[in-house]
């Protein structure tokens, strides 16, 4: 009777103890794979093609697309431009929101302004886009206030010259997504011991270096992260730049993204269009490693 | 502690206000207005308010098609996102084992996807399985751009329950898949809706994507703007701006109903908000 007790139960809990070990891969397994298959996948087959050329049947091409690519100046341009339009975007979205975040968070009225200030963000960015294509472009209706306050006396074609179709972009990217980091700033600076502030007070230091000297300080490890997730997007900015300047004028507002998207979609040169996107993919992993190490924290613990 | 406003803060705060506001202000009046009220010589700030262009948008473009094709995608994709991401997030928030940070991190890096990268591939892929222009690529597009911040929200969430409740269960003899489902997922159930709601509003908004695969059916309200242009009257704004809205006020009504929780979701979990 014990002994075919013991018998049964011993299996039995080394079959707990297996599947106990087996399960947590188990329900992480399905989205692992879902992932993969989007991101595993594309690169490999991005890699592939990018050695052929060809629209229909592939002619292998070794490592022309390549070569043609390091002497393309569309595509240097393409580079330039996104990290010129990112970083002036980032830095003024960072700038813009922080000091609104830094003079909102202690108002009484905190709560109103954050839904005001989050509604850009809640339309549709092709929306966004046709609202400012009409403001700057068609509809000549900042052109008509500016001349209201006398600022010009005649209508500006905002696409003629290279900076000032950059400033449309730039500013429609503004619009929309300073809310996104706004949102996360207030927070963080809600979140914040309020007695630290006020004993540095105390002490007699002003509002602006208890700002500097202590908000900012603690808030780091959170602006990385809100910085990180804005910039990515930033660097994947394409919607308004389809819509509004289609890259003109010469090029000027052609980022990476929509320089891959025309050189597929429009010249129907996927050889070549992958040829970039496996030096973007590249970029993007070693990006990812680096920050998503450094700065997203993956244990059990908060 | 009450700190007094100042002045000039205050009105850099109204200005701002103004700026964020003022524009979405017009854009519901393009709504509103006449096809030759919309582009003037002179702008028109003001307009005869009518809806009677509607008539003749409802009409000439399958509006109902591009609302429930957005609607279908975002629900598709969240679902799947969920089934998905929930197990997921309870594997890393729970469990020690070999790989899970690296796993996690994995999971987390595939949002620094560029989706021009990936491009050309899906479209390829979409294509040999006959499902480019259907809304089941578009949910699966979607779930799969989203899926990492799901993941990462509701393990946030996760973490934060006590283990004490747990072990109870564990001692009385619940299973693992029985705690998760009796115990962690209604106990983190804000943060399950709050990633629920991020990952619908980036579905909703996506466009890039959307455009390599939709061509006729599968058009959702983002890509759809695009069709609005009519032959002398250039683009029909005031029905980009209808869809807009059509869009914006289901987008408007999920967030407030998250609010608390939105700086929290859109960090995943670095802000305690």
């Amino acid at each position: 009777m014990t002994a075919a007790a013991i018998n049964l139960s011993v299996p039995r809990r080394r079959r707990r103890v297996v599947s106990r070990k087996v399960l947590p891969y188990l329900m992480v397994m399905p989205a692992v794979i879902y992932l993969l298959s989007i991101t595993l996948y594309p690169g490999i087959y991005a890699l592939y093609r990018s050695f052929y050329t060809g629209k229909f049947k592939l002619e292998w091409a070794g490592l022309d697309n390549y070569r043609e690519l390091f002497v393309d100046t569309q595509f240097w341009n393409s580079i330039l431009n996104t990290l010129l339009l990112g970083s002036i975007t980032l830095l003024a979205e960072f700038v813009i929101a922080m000091t609104l975040a830094a003079l909102v968070y202690r108002d009484p009225w905190v709560k109103g302004f954050r839904i005001l200030f989050l509604l850009p963000m809640l339309f549709m960015p092709s929306a966004v886009a046709f609202i400012w294509k009409l403001m700057f472009n068609d509809g000549r209706i900042i052109s008509d206030l500016l001349k209201r306050v006398g600022l010009i006396d005649y209508n500006i074609d905002w696409m003629f010259t290279a900076p000032m179709a950059r400033f449309v972009v730039i500013f429609t990217d503004v619009w929309q997504w300073t809310p996104f980091l706004f949102i996360i700033f207030v927070a963080a600076l809600q979140g914040q011991d309020k007695e630290v502030e006020e004993a540095a007070r105390l002490d007699g230091a002003s509002w602006w270096s208890t700002f500097i000297n202590i908000s900012l300080p603690m808030m780091r490890p959170i602006i990385a992260i809100a910085l990180i997730l804005r910039g990515i997007d930033i660097l994947n900015m394409f919607t308004p730049i389809q819509i509004i300047t289609q890259g003109a004028p010469g090029g000027a507002t052609e980022t990476v993204g929509f320089f891959i998207q025309r050189l597929a979609f429009d010249k129907v040169d996927h050889g070549y269009a992958s040829a970039v996107s496996v030096l973007v993919l590249i970029v993007t992993v070693i990006l990812a490693q680096v920050l998503v190490r450094r700065y997203f924290r993956s244990g059990t613990e908060s | 502690m009450k700190s007094k406003r100042s002045p000039v803060g205050f009105v850099i705060l109204l200005a701002s206000a103004v700026v964020c506001v003022w524009p979405i202000w017009h854009f519901a009046t393009i709504a509103l207005r006449e096809r030759v009220e919309i582009i003037a010589p002179d702008p028109i700030y003001w307009p005869d308010f009518t809806i009677q262009p509607w008539q003749k948008i409802w009409d000439e473009w399958p509006m109902v098609q591009y609302f429930t094709n957005s609607m279908a995608a975002v629900a598709g994709s969240v679902f799947i996102c969920l089934l998905l991401g929930i197990p997921a997030a309870y594997s890393l928030a729970r469990y020690r084992y070999k790989g899970r940070d690296d796993i996690g991190h994995y999971i987390l890096s595939t949002k620094m996807m560029a989706p021009a990268v990936v491009a050309i591939p899906l479209f390829v892929l979409f294509a040999q399985f006959r499902m480019l222009d259907t809304i089941w690529a578009l949910m699966m597009v979607y779930a799969a751009l989203n899926l990492s911040i799901v993941v990462w929200i509701i393990r946030s969430y996760m973490i934060d329950i006590p283990h004490e409740i747990e072990d109870a269960a564990r001692t009385d003899g619940a299973s693992d898949l029985r705690i998760l489902w009796e115990i962690i997922i209604p106990m983190c159930l804000p943060g399950i809706i709050t990633a629920a709601v991020i990952a619908a509003v980036f579905s909703m908004n996506e466009y890039f994507l959307t455009l390599i695969i939709g061509r006729k059916e599968a058009f959702t309200m983002s890509i759809a703007l695009g069709n609005f242009k009519g032959g002398s009257d250039g683009i029909i704004y005031n029905a980009i701006a209808l869809v807009g809205f059509m869009a914006f006020f289901p987008i408007l009504l999920l967030v407030i109903l998250i609010q608390n929780h939105l700086s929290r979701g859109l960090t995943m979990g670095a802000v305690k908000g």
